[in-house]
């Protein structure tokens, strides 16, 4: 991290790390709005069993899965210009790869478990054609994770952001200072 | 410091304050609006959302569960805008507070409003 060169004029890197956070934001409560869907989507289940594709539960949660990968898209194409965020070989950055794969995923496990239903008209939690849509999410949101501490991280560095008070949190702030906090496969 | 192609006085590599307005084209902190805007685009959104599965599939969706959702996510979309909106006026001179609280006041009495008198 700190060893990186500028390549932009700090303010330019600044505005663009905001217009940045700004889709990190919205990205992150549409994530929360699945979240909650998953216990509408659960309690409908409970309620009716299998219904259709097309009930409000699903509207919710497969329009957000849409949503997502094409959100995080959005930040990907926008990420080009801030060159400390690039990835291994000047690459998209690996956070944002694991988030785009990760919700790509979810997106194609809709039809995966459309495709179930229409042989298996149930709705048990476990069964293996919703598994995907859980790694997919988690897989996403560890990549966001990544990403969302690196673009902070990265504000604090320049000046923009004052890292936390708390001790712990502070240290974490300084070791990320040192280039001591991430793996250097995440970059 | 060294601008991209098209920035700079040609060769000298020297960048000017202008370049740098240039690079940053809308700066953050002049976004409330469009940040305002977007979060009535979403919340009405969800408004419509959560009317359509009361209103064409009750079986599925009662009404009391529609505000139920509707509450939540206003509450997740307000503090989304609160954040976009702090977070990029930060560091300036700035200040949408008022902008910022009406919206949220109007998104109150929205949300009172649609739980007490809209569904079926």
């Amino acid at each position: 991290m700190a060893q990186m060169p500028a390549l932009i004029p700090k303010e330019v890197e600044i505005q663009r790390l905001k217009k940045i956070w700004l889709i990190v934001i919205a990205m992150g409560s549409t994530a929360a709005s699945v979240e909650v869907d998953n216990f509408v989507d659960g309690s409908l289940h409970q309620t009716s069993i299998r219904d259709s594709a097309f009930t409000p539960a699903h509207w919710w949660l497969y329009s957000h899965f849409v949503a997502l990968p094409l959100g995080w898209g959005s930040a990907a194409i926008y990420d080009r210009k801030v060159p400390v965020l690039r990835g291994p070989n000047n690459s998209m950055n690996t956070g944002l790869k694991m988030t785009i794969l990760g919700y790509l995923a979810t997106m194609f496990t809709i039809g995966v478990n459309e495709m179930w239903h229409f042989w298996f008209v149930e709705e048990i939690f476990a069964v293996p054609n919703h598994w995907m849509f859980n790694m997919g999410v988690v897989v996403a949101f560890m990549g966001a994770l990544a990403y969302v501490v690196r673009v902070y991280a990265r504000l604090v560095e320049l000046g923009a952001e004052t890292p936390g008070e708390n001790p712990y949190v502070a240290e974490m702030y300084k070791m990320a200072l040192e280039g001591k906090l991430y793996s250097r496969s995440i970059p | 410091m060294t601008l991209p192609k098209g920035f700079g006085s040609g060769g000298g590599g020297g960048s000017s304050s202008a370049d740098v307005e240039r690079m940053i084209g809308r700066r953050v902190e002049n976004m409330t609006g469009m940040i305002t805007i977007s979060y009535w685009a979403a919340l009405l959104a969800t408004f419509g959302g959560t009317a359509a599965g009361y209103f064409y599939y009750p079986w599925a969706y009662p009404t009391a569960s529609g505000h139920f959702a509707f509450i939540v996510l206003a509450i997740i979309e307000a503090i989304g805008y609160i954040f976009c909106v702090k977070v990029m006026e930060e560091g300036s001179n700035k200040n949408s507070n008022g902008i910022v609280g009406g919206s949220i006041a109007a998104t109150v009495a929205f949300v009172i409003f649609v739980t007490m008198f809209v569904g079926r």
